[in-house]
């Protein structure tokens, strides 16, 4: 009865719009400055020290791409499940990557919140925060009964975020 | 409200692969919008690196159009007192130690502090800017707005302080250049 309830409450539609609104905007806040300062961002991936540096600058063109166009497809239901695997993959790509430049000892700006939170240190509480919004971009993966974005009108009447 | 549960296997195995494709398109669709974005842009950056940083390794380019300089350049200008050394990085970082004779120029207070260096700047011949290196892009934006404050001749020394050090070039220590 319990676990009935709980899938219930997990395929509600509201809640799949609450996570497509709450993890497309985070990327979509975060991609926009990447954009602008396109050598900036380079130059955080390179103080990761994972890639390899003639790679570095195509990452610092593409990734915040990526995250623009899916953060946008999934807050307005294009091919939302697929934007939402984006997501969730890349948000597994920040955790690999920061765990590795934790375990390394490397003291460097974790570029999360870049521009607004330059000094912002890479630590540990940021790849908890991390595994925490792939939990909500799976949410919508696994759930995509929250988003059909053909439902007719009445299908739509009532779901809202909040 | 209904929730939507494939079928069959076979249908939810259509859903997982059609997710993937999905997702699989909107990467490489979204990697070539912002290369060819890049490629118009006057913000953009060149495809790969091209400046050699301290370990002989390329780091992250400039924005397009502007200079770099590497270790052997900076040193060489060092020695032959060509070039007028800006430090990009904080105050308390430039008095623990800096390029001797470098100005401390602060990246983020680049207006408040020009008045003071204005002079220095505009009789230099050429004029090296520097921050901690690698990942640090104070430099740039300090060498990026050269243009708005009407001087050209700044290049950005890329490998900045930590290559500086550790090549074991001369040091200074205190707020005074």
């Amino acid at each position: 009865m319990r676990g009935a309830r709980l899938r219930a409450a997990l395929g509600h539609p509201a809640l799949g719009a609450c996570c497509r609104i709450l993890i497309g905007g985070i990327f979509i806040y975060t991609a926009w400055p990447k954009l602008l300062r396109p050598d900036e961002f380079a130059r955080l991936v390179y103080g990761y020290r994972i890639l390899h540096p003639d790679l570095v600058n195509l990452a610092g063109i593409t990734l915040p791409w990526i995250e623009l166009v899916a953060g946008i497809f999934l807050i307005i239901g294009i091919i939302p499940r697929s934007s939402a695997l984006v997501l969730a993959g890349l948000l597994g790509l920040f955790i690999v990557a920061g765990f590795l430049a934790l375990v390394r000892g490397l003291d460097i700006s974790c570029g999360c919140f870049f521009p607004f939170m330059r000094d912002h240190k890479l630590d540990w509480s940021l790849l908890v925060r991390d595994a925490i919004l792939i939990l909500f971009a799976l949410q919508v993966v696994v759930r995509p009964s929250g988003f059909v974005p053909n439902r007719s009108r009445s299908e739509r009447k009532g779901v809202s975020c909040g | 409200m209904p929730i939507r549960i494939p079928h069959s296997s076979s249908a939810g195995r259509s859903e997982v692969a059609a997710a993937i494709v999905g997702a699989l398109a909107l990467v490489i669709g979204s990697a070539v919008l912002g290369l060819v974005v890049n490629e118009f842009s006057p913000r953009g950056i060149p495809l790969f690196s091209t400046t050699a940083g301290a370990d002989g390794a390329p780091t992250p380019a400039l924005p397009k159009g502007m200079r770099g300089v590497d270790l052997p350049e900076a040193r060489s200008a060092f020695d032959e007192h060509a070039a007028l050394f800006l430090d990009a990085r904080s105050t308390e970082d430039y008095a623990e130690g800096h390029v001797p004779g470098a100005l401390s120029f602060p990246a983020y207070e680049f207006d408040g502090r020009f008045a003071e260096i204005a002079d220095r700047v505009e009789g230099a011949e050429s004029i090296i800017v520097y921050c901690d290196g690698g990942e640090c892009s104070d430099s740039s934006q300090v060498a990026e707005r050269r243009v708005e404050y009407g001087f050209s001749h700044v290049s950005a020394f890329e490998s900045g302080w930590r290559a500086w050090t550790e090549s074991g070039a001369p040091v200074s220590e205190g707020t005074e250049p």
